[in-house]
């Protein structure tokens, strides 16, 4: 049963154009910020740390934050999209609406690792290619970008399903997706640089953590770990919330 | 037992009561006309018997169990509600598919019902693309995914042009001689007269009638205008024969008679030998009726 509705709701994004622009949003977006690094690396005492440094390679190939970003906005438009659209057909097939729910969280998860991995794949090969270009020894021994890129997967994969829970909490998609990137790009980013002992707490912080960034400031990180517990925490809160919640309304 | 039984149901939205204590009806393998002018109810019964909208009271079963609990309900129950309910940048096929894969239905059902309702040529277009009449083709498509025993037709002949509700009513016939139940919703009576056994009359959320279409129009009979040399003798005689009959003389050898039938008036004439020199039917419009029993002005839109 379970198996067939994530089969369902991973047609639904295969069979429609926008999640398809996303990922290529998310791959274009990453190279172009890896690039903008790799360029600026080594350049002097504000700019990030040489590429032949650790330091300076993992600057680039960890900007998965498009990645990361863009999967929870994937995940809130698995849940808000339909109700303009094909709400009425879904529940009609599927009349328990928590296991719709369900099956979102489990197939924007997977669409998730997908971005993630694909924005991790974009970064370190940038990365790569400049560091071999320029003639420089990678500095990185490889199970460390692996370990990199799983995170910025696993976290994507995290986020999108919290963009599920807020997509199902607030119906409509484009108020959704702009809170969502209000929040990820202003709001996480201010307050985490003005209380950076909760920064590490902050959705988006923990799963840049697990992704490899290093935190701004003094800010002190999560273990991997504790961040991914803390993300499924926090996606799981979301979802129970909406599910008892904006779920139960009518579909009129 | 009745396949679809509404019970009491009642649906407030604030201080208006969308649907007030409604009961009715539907038997097996009967053609049902859910009929009622725009903002009766109709769409919110529907949805509440489909678990969609959450009722204030009362209930909605199909098949003696309430939608929710219905294991894989699409192939119990199929269902067209509105026309707008696909994703515009998904082909007709997806959508199709979308629907077999959350229900478990074979792949192989999607060309059988693209084909049944006339959509296979299109059916690898995108739905923004697509007519009104189209997207209903394509609802009735997916209802029919399940091959299911009873159909929740909501509006369908919505912004289909007359061949395509010569089509439809065809269709509900097919589907009512091989068994189904059918619950078909219209603000006109003129679109199901043909298709359906019976009709439930809605106004205001409540149940003005449900009854079949021969009872509904017998009640009023339409009048009966014969000129008779005997007009008075006839007149006697119709009068003596049933209740109801009501004769109003015109000069002395016309009567306009209601409330009985032009064959009974023809018999009674034959019997007494008395010669009619001329007699017409004028029948009541079933539409007139509807509009009189949901007191709708009779100008109502016509789409």
């Amino acid at each position: 049963m379970m198996v067939r509705l994530i089969g369902s709701e991973l047609l639904k994004l295969v069979t429609v154009r926008l999640p398809a622009i996303l990922l290529g949003a998310t791959a274009a977006l990453t190279v172009l910020i890896a690039v903008l690094i790799a360029s600026r690396a080594g350049g002097g005492r504000m700019a990030p740390a040489p590429l032949d440094t650790a330091e300076g390679l993992t600057q680039v190939i960890t900007v998965t934050n498009f990645g990361l970003i863009l999967a929870m906005v994937l995940g809130a438009i698995v849940s808000s999209g339909e109700f303009r659209t094909t709400a009425t057909a879904t529940y009609l097939a599927t009349s328990r609406r928590w296991k719709v729910l369900v099956a979102k969280l489990f197939a924007a998860s997977l669409a998730g690792l997908v971005f993630g991995a694909v924005a991790a794949g974009a970064a370190t090969a940038t990365g790569l290619i400049w560091v071999s270009a320029k003639g420089f020894d990678t500095s990185l021994p490889a199970g460390t970008m692996l370990e990199y890129a799983g995170g910025a997967a696993v976290g994507a994969a995290l986020l999108a399903a919290l963009g599920v829970g807020v997509g199902t909490l607030i119906r409509n998609t484009v108020v959704a997706s702009v809170g969502i990137l209000v929040w990820a790009l202003v709001i996480e980013h201010i307050g985490g640089g003005l209380f950076s002992s909760v920064a590490p707490y902050l959705p988006f912080t923990a799963a840049s953590t697990l992704a490899g960034q290093a935190l701004e400031g003094d800010a002190i990180a999560l273990s991997s770990g504790a961040a991914a517990a803390l993300l499924v925490a926090i996606a799981a809160l979301v979802a129970v919330v909406g599910a008892r919640t904006v779920l139960r309304r009518d579909i009129a | 037992m009745p396949v679809i039984e509404i019970r009491g149901l009642t649906k407030r939205y604030g201080p208006t009561a969308a649907v007030d204590d409604l009961s009715f009806t539907v038997d097996r393998g009967t053609v049902v006309g859910f009929l009622g002018p725009n903002g009766a109810g109709k769409t919110t019964t529907l949805r509440a018997l489909l678990g969609l909208v959450e009722p204030t009271g009362g209930g909605a079963t199909i098949n003696g169990a309430n939608y929710r609990d219905l294991t894989d309900p699409l192939r119990h129950v199929g269902a067209v509600l509105e026309a707008s309910d696909f994703h515009p940048g998904r082909s007709a096929r997806n959508h199709l598919r979308v629907q077999a894969v959350a229900a478990g239905i074979a792949a192989t059902r999607i060309d059988e019902v693209l084909d049944l309702v006339g959509l296979g040529v299109a059916a690898d277009r995108k739905v923004g693309a697509y007519s009104l009449g189209m997207r209903q083709r394509l609802g009735i498509a997916a209802a029919m995914l399940g091959d299911p025993e009873v159909l929740i037709l909501d509006e369908p002949a919505n912004g289909l042009d007359p061949e395509g509700v010569r089509w439809l009513r065809e269709l509900v016939r097919g589907l009512a001689e091989e068994g189904r139940t059918v619950l078909i919703s219209s603000h006109l009576l003129a679109e199901v007269a043909q298709t359906v056994d019976s009709v439930v009359i809605i106004d205001g959320g409540r149940l003005i009638a449900q009854s079949s279409l021969a009872d509904l129009s017998g009640g009023i009979r339409g009048v009966v205008r014969v000129r008779t040399p005997r007009a008075r003798h006839l007149a006697d005689a119709l009068e003596r024969d049933g209740d109801g009959v009501a004769i109003v003389h015109i000069g002395a050898d016309r009567l306009e008679i209601s409330g009985t039938t032009p064959e009974r008036v023809g018999m009674l004439a034959a019997e007494l030998r008395i010669p009619l020199l001329e007699s017409t039917h004028e029948a009541i419009n079933l539409e007139d009726i509807f509009f009189q029993l949901t007191d709708s002005p009779a100008k109502q839109e016509v789409s």
